[in-house]
C-alpha cells in the first residue's frame, strides 16, 4: 500500500494538470467524450510498459461500466418487455414459474435448498443437450459431407491440387490422433508424423490472422489518437 | 544489463510497431484491395434479397473489437441503407451490440433517404442463446415483442409481413466470438434462410468448414473484409484507409519474427540459447 500510494498521488497530480489545462484551454467544452476516451487508451495501454496502479483502476472501470451496462440492457430490453409485462401488466400469472425457476439458481447457496439449484441445473442440461444433438446433425453432417471431395474430375487445375492437399491433411491428421494403439508402423509413424507438421501449418494461420486482428484493433485506436483527438493533418 | 534488455527490447519491439502503424495513417497511401470470393459472394448475397423479405444484421460484439466489426458493420448496413433493402438490427451474445448497430445506421440513414420504422428496425438485445434462436426462428414477434424505443413489434411498419424466419431474407452475424453455431444449427440447418458472417481475423480460419459446406454464404474476414466490402459498395471508408498501415504493421512484424528466429538459432549454435527438436510423442 505505502508503494502504491505515491504512484496513484503521481498518476492522479498528471490527470489532475491534464483536466486543468483542458479546462484552461476550453478544450473539454466541446470535446469531453473524446478527451475521456483518450485518457482511457493511455490508461490501458500504459500496462506496456509495466504492471501499474493506473491500469488497474481503467481496468475495474471498464469490467464495472460493462456489468452495469449489461444489468440496465437486461432490465430494459429483457426482463420488463419479457416477463415484467407479461406477469404485470397482462396478469398472465403463469410467468411466475419463470421467477421460481430462477431463483432456484441461487439456492446453491443454502446446503439445506441446494438439490433445488440441481433441479435447474438439470433441466437446463437436458435442454442444452438436446439442442446439441440437433446442431451435431444440422452442423457437422454437411461438413462431414463436403469433406468428401472429388480428387480426379475437377475442371480446374488449381482445385485439383487444393482437394487432394485437403485429402492429405484430413487423413494425416486424423490419423495423427489415433491414441488407442501406439503407432509403431512406419507408415502409420510418418503419417502421424506429417499429420503434426500440417497442424503447425494451420497454428501458424491462425497466428497470422490473430496478429491481423490484433493489429486492426491498434490502428482502431492509434487512428483515433491521431486525427480524433490529436487532429493531426494526414491525407486521408 | 542482460535483464536491462530483456525489459526494454519488449518495449521497443512494441514502439517499432505502433510508429511503423503510425506513419502510415499520416500519409496518404492507396491501398489495392483485391476482392477475395467470400466477400463478393456476400455482397451478392445481399443484393439478392427480394423486397418482401427483411435482412437480420446481427451485432454480436463490443467496443473491444470496433477496430474490425465496427468498420463490418458500417460497411453492411450502409450497403443495406443504399440499396434500400429492409432490415433488422439485433443482438444476443453482447448487450452492447444492438446500441452499437444502432449509432451506425442512425449516423448513414440520411445520406441514403432513409428512416427507422420505415425502413429498419431495431429489435435490441436478447438472451437465451440457442434456444431464443429457435424460438425467433419460428416466431419473431413473439420472441422479439418490442423495438428498442418499447414500441410493439407488430406497429413498426417495415415489420409488415414478417412472422418467422421464413421472411428474413438473410442472416448477416457480425461477432468476434463463437456465435455463428445458433444460426446455422437451428436456421439454416433447418430453414435453410441464408447466413453471411462478419468475424474478427482470430476467428476467420473457423468460418471455412462452414463455408465449405455452403452453411453460410460468404465472409468478411476482419478489416481485410471490411475494406474489400467498402470498395464492393462503391465509398472509401475507414476500413481501405487503415490497410496501409495494417500492411506495414505486418511488415514489421515479418522481419521482426526472422530477426527473432535468426538471433535465437545463432545464439543455440553459440551454445547461449536452449533448444530442442521436435520428436514425436
Amino acid at each position: 500500500m505505502r508503494a502504491v500510494l505515491p504512484r496513484l498521488l503521481i498518476w492522479l497530480g498528471v490527470f489532475a494538470a491534464a483536466a486543468y489545462f483542458g479546462i484552461r484551454h476550453h478544450v473539454f467544452a466541446a470535446n469531453l467524450g473524446i478527451w475521456l476516451a483518450a485518457i482511457c487508451t493511455f490508461a490501458i495501454y500504459s500496462i506496456l510498459y509495466r504492471e501499474n496502479v493506473v491500469f488497474r483502476l481503467f481496468e475495474h472501470i471498464f469490467i464495472g461500466l460493462a456489468t452495469g451496462y449489461g444489468f440496465y440492457i437486461m432490465i430494459i430490453q429483457v426482463l420488463q418487455p419479457k416477463w415484467w409485462n407479461p406477469l404485470v401488466v397482462e396478469g398472465r400469472w403463469y410467468w411466475v414459474f419463470a421467477f421460481l425457476m430462477a431463483t432456484m439458481f441461487y439456492t446453491v447457496y443454502s446446503r439445506r435448498f441446494a438439490w433445488m439449484n440441481r433441479l435447474a441445473v438439470g433441466i437446463f442440461m437436458g435442454l442444452a443437450a438436446g439442442n446439441g444433438i440437433v446442431g451435431f446433425i444440422t452442423e457437422l453432417a454437411p461438413q462431414l459431407k463436403a469433406s468428401f471431395k472429388p480428387l480426379w474430375q475437377s475442371a480446374y487445375p488449381y482445385v485439383h491440387v487444393s482437394n487432394v492437399v485437403f485429402f492429405v491433411t484430413i487423413i494425416t491428421v486424423m490419423s495423427y490422433f489415433f491414441f488407442s494403439f501406439e503407432q509403431r508402423h512406419p507408415v502409420v509413424k510418418g503419417s502421424a508424423r506429417l499429420g503434426r507438421w500440417l497442424l503447425m501449418v494451420a497454428f501458424g494461420a491462425i497466428f497470422g490472422n490473430t496478429v491481423m486482428g490484433r493489429m486492426s484493433l491498434l490502428i482502431d485506436r492509434l487512428e483515433f489518437l491521431l486525427h480524433h483527438w490529436l487532429q493531426v493533418f494526414s491525407g486521408m | 544489463m542482460k535483464q536491462d534488455w530483456q525489459f526494454w527490447s519488449r518495449r521497443i519491439i512494441w514502439a517499432v510497431v505502433a510508429i511503423a502503424t503510425a506513419v502510415l495513417l499520416l500519409v496518404k497511401v492507396q491501398a489495392r484491395m483485391y476482392i477475395s470470393k467470400p466477400a463478393l459472394s456476400l455482397y451478392r448475397a445481399v443484393e439478392a434479397v427480394p423486397d418482401d423479405k427483411i435482412i437480420v444484421v446481427c451485432c454480436d460484439w463490443e467496443p473491444g473489437t470496433r477496430g474490425e466489426n465496427g468498420l463490418q458493420t458500417v460497411a453492411l448496413i450502409r450497403h443495406c441503407l443504399k440499396a434500400g433493402k429492409r432490415f433488422a438490427i439485433f443482438g444476443w451474445a453482447y448487450p452492447a451490440g444492438p446500441m452499437l448497430g444502432q449509432q451506425i445506421a442512425e449516423r448513414y440513414q440520411g445520406m441514403y433517404g432513409r428512416k427507422y420504422g420505415r425502413d429498419w428496425v431495431n429489435w435490441g438485445f436478447n438472451t437465451g442463446g440457442a434456444s431464443m434462436i429457435r424460438g425467433l426462428a419460428k416466431d419473431i414477434p413473439g420472441t422479439i415483442k418490442q423495438d428498442i424505443f418499447h414500441a410493439p413489434i407488430t406497429q413498426v411498419p417495415v415489420m409488415r409481413g414478417v412472422k418467422s424466419v421464413r421472411d428474413v431474407g438473410l442472416i448477416l452475424e457480425i461477432t468476434p466470438s463463437s456465435t455463428l453455431y445458433a444460426w446455422v444449427d437451428f436456421v439454416y440447418g433447418i430453414y435453410r434462410t441464408p447466413i453471411g458472417y462478419a468475424c474478427t481475423g482470430v476467428m476467420a480460419p473457423e468460418a471455412f468448414p462452414y463455408l465449405d459446406a455452403g452453411q453460410i454464404i460468404g465472409v468478411l474476414k476482419g478489416l481485410a473484409g471490411a475494406a474489400e466490402y467498402e470498395k464492393l459498395v462503391g465509398y472509401e471508408g475507414d476500413a481501405l484507409k487503415r490497410m496501409p498501415a495494417q500492411s506495414s504493421a505486418h511488415a514489421v512484424i515479418i522481419i521482426l519474427i526472422v530477426a527473432g528466429n535468426v538471433i535465437y538459432f545463432r545464439a543455440r549454435r553459440g551454445g547461449q540459447a536452449p533448444g530442442r527438436r521436435l520428436s514425436a510423442p
